[in-house]
């Protein structure tokens, strides 16, 4: 027994209760050889890109204990049923991959929890860039680079310049 | 004149150190990463589409090869872009 997943898209211009009969058909698929664990239903929800000329689809997934014929048998249905636009099944992961890392170093403690994953924003395209060009730049000329920085240190050293006074050392 | 420019980048590097990027999921110690969670997925996409590379997110590479799964799987359910203009 495995534990799958699948999510289909049925075609919005299919009334209420045809709806209810596919998902209703399918769900007998499942259970006849298997164990339906969970239902979900998005109801209508717009499509990222047009599937079949339809810009929006109703949205179902499954989540199954089966053995494969299940899937097999499930995709074939789909493959018949024109109101399917497009499904996918996928194989859920049961087994705890642990990860060597975690195991070594467990010191995630210590990292701040936020409640939220904060969002990139604009930073994610323009800086990234930059950042790339100016390694490559650093990387042609590494020796030249070096001496300047030993010079600039010793100037550093005297006075803490900040960086518009070390410009008007350099025009001088 | 190339002499100056690169004396400038360079100091500049030395005052604004590049911010070490840490993964968010290693964080947040998550191991999974749902197709059907879009929210999440949508923040590691381009604006055209695009996954965002490592370099660019801070993902470590474990989640990178999960998001990247994860997003894919999302085009395939019209839930994310393939591409968008």
């Amino acid at each position: 027994m495995t534990l799958y997943e699948t999510a289909f898209l049925i075609s919005p211009n299919l009334e209420e209760e045809a709806i209810e009969k596919v998902i209703s058909q399918m769900a007998e698929v499942v259970k006849k050889n298997g164990k339906l664990i969970n239902e979900d239903r998005w109801g209508k929800k717009r499509l990222a890109y047009p599937i079949q000329k339809f810009e929006e689809a109703f949205y179902v997934f499954f989540m199954y204990e089966a053995d494969p014929t299940v899937p097999f048998e499930l995709e074939r249905r789909f493959k018949q049923t024109e109101a399917i636009l497009r499904y996918l099944t996928i194989k859920k992961e049961t087994k705890e991959k642990a990860r060597r890392k975690e195991k070594e170093a467990p010191e995630e403690k210590s990292l701040p929890e936020s409640e939220e994953i904060p969002t990139e924003g604009e930073d994610t395209g323009g800086e990234a860039e930059e950042e790339a060009v100016e390694k490559k730049e650093e990387e042609e000329e590494p020796e030249a680079d070096e001496e300047e920085e030993a010079v600039e240190k010793e100037e550093k050293a005297d006075e803490e310049a900040s960086l518009p006074e070390e410009k008007e050392k350099e025009e001088d | 004149m190339a002499r100056e420019q690169r004396t400038e980048r360079s100091s500049f590097r030395r005052y604004f150190p590049p911010k070490r990027k840490v993964c968010r999921f290693c964080q947040r110690n998550i191991r999974d990463i749902d197709y059907k969670n879009v929210d999440i997925l949508k923040r590691y996409i381009l604006e055209r589409g695009k996954i965002s590379p490592r370099r660019v997110s801070g993902t470590c590479s474990y989640h990178q090869r999960r998001l990247s799964t994860a997003i894919k799987r999302a085009r395939i359910l019209a839930l994310l872009p393939f591409l968008e203009d």
